[in-house]
């Protein structure tokens, strides 16, 4: 057995105190059957493993490469997620709001947390703190410079609160050093905070 | 009535606020394993059908203020759930506060997710939309007034989506969406009450001294936040 590894033994072997709730609650829930563990499993592995803003940046890539797909992703949403399967929880209602050299467009919730989890999976952290819920309403051109987004004055901003079921996508412009790409090359340009807003597509980091 | 008149914790939209945490490409989707459990008991409880999102909504938010502010994102969805589970009778507070279930084990509940239903439920979801009842009375375009939050509430305390920032101002009719389900009575059990649904426009510079002149804030509202302007 180990004797020298002091700093492990320094450290409280007990969970959290929210941990130690959350694991009081579920067992209380299971054993009453209110709740299927194996459900509570399956959950969060298509959160973790399979949702997220990959699909976002395969729609965005797509709609890049093909007009035909654009137009379908703008003007008619719902159907062309559900047919391609990416329909859903907290997506069931998904306007898509396309960025122009005059209008650059930001979502946000200022109630709780609204997101379209379908295309981008669940929130960043930042994007339920209190800081961006409370200012990107107020002051979306000093939010965005904190993301490394400057938009010139005469570029208006339009920002989209999400207090209904309507979820916000953002279609980002194509950035020109892009152009000719496939579409498997382009969905590694649209990152999650060009979706949301915040951020704008970039080259992929060379690996 | 100056209570009434309090804008509620939860609605910040406008509110002084400290900098941004942009998160790193490499953060992981949860920081804590915990709240990936906490995200998994939430919809798989709220797929049992006892209570709407709208109702989930409306208890996290009726936390009381020291709670909602010092909880952490998932400490407050805890919170909301448990109570809800205690509210709607499923679960005993004494057992809540003994972190134990009073009797012996049950088998799986007939509302409950069972884990073979959990693809079908994510991939369906829950649509808000409704059929259109009767015409809207607003048109894209029209200049509207929205009311006061406490003004569209069904009860006190009670849930609206209409924020205090873009309240008793005047915007544009951006968008018709047809009927949707109105949070607003659907969150007490009050019944769906569908209504017609807008995108309404407002002039950044209206809602605030500051405001960039030509930029917008978009916020979804049910009619009856509504009035026309005469």
């Amino acid at each position: 057995m180990p004797h020298d590894h002091h700093d492990e033994d320094a450290h409280s072997l007990l969970p959290s105190e929210p941990a130690l709730r959350v694991k009081a609650l579920e067992t209380i829930l299971v054993q009453k059957g209110l709740i299927d563990p194996a459900a509570v499993d399956a959950i969060i592995d298509r959160y973790e493993h399979h949702i997220g803003p990959q699909i976002g940046a395969g729609l965005i890539a797509r709609a890049w490469s093909d007009p035909a797909f654009k137009a379908q992703l703008v003007n008619n949403t719902d159907g062309i997620l559900s047919d391609l399967g990416f329909g859903g929880r907290q997506g069931e209602h998904i306007v898509v709001v396309e960025n122009t050299p005059d209008c650059h467009n930001l979502v946000v919730c200022t109630l709780c947390s609204c997101y379209p989890w379908p295309v981008l999976g669940v929130p960043p952290a930042w994007y339920k703190s209190d800081a961006y819920r409370s200012r990107a309403v107020r002051e979306p051109r000093q939010v965005l410079a904190e993301f490394g987004v400057i938009i010139p004055p005469e570029q208006k901003i339009r920002v989209w609160d999400s207090t209904a079921e309507i979820r916000y996508l953002v279609l980002p412009m194509q950035p020109a050093q892009s152009h000719g790409l496939d579409e498997s090359e382009l969905a590694l340009w649209v990152n999650r905070n060009a979706m949301i807003g915040t951020g704008l597509p970039q080259p992929p980091a060379k690996t | 009535m100056t209570g009434c008149k309090m804008k509620p914790h939860h609605d910040m939209g406008g509110d002084p606020a400290g900098p941004i945490m942009p998160d790193k490409p490499d953060d992981p989707i949860f920081a804590k394993p915990w709240h990936k459990r906490v995200l998994g008991l939430t919809v798989a409880g709220g797929a049992m059908g006892a209570w709407s999102i709208d109702t989930s909504r409306f208890w996290r938010e009726n936390l009381p203020k020291a709670d909602y502010q010092s909880f952490s994102y998932y400490e407050k969805w805890l919170a909301a759930l448990t109570n809800l589970f205690v509210a709607k009778g499923f679960v005993t507070r004494e057992e809540i506060i003994n972190g134990l279930p009073s009797g012996p084990k049950q088998p799986l509940h007939a509302a409950a997710l069972g884990a073979d239903r959990v693809l079908a439920m994510l991939a369906a979801g829950a649509k808000a939309s409704r059929p259109e009842i009767a015409k809207p009375l607003f048109q894209e375009g029209q200049k509207v007034r929205t009311r006061l939050p406490d003004a569209t509430k069904r009860q006190m305390p009670g849930h609206t989506r209409l924020p205090h920032y873009a309240a008793d101002k005047i915007g544009v009719i951006l968008f018709y969406h047809g009927h949707h389900v109105l949070p607003n009575s659907n969150a007490h059990f009050l019944g769906e009450c569908p209504e017609p649904l807008y995108s309404v426009e407002f002039s950044s510079a209206d809602l605030w001294p500051d405001g960039h002149a030509g930029d917008v804030v978009i916020v979804d509202c049910w009619q009856s936040y509504l009035e026309p302007l005469t």
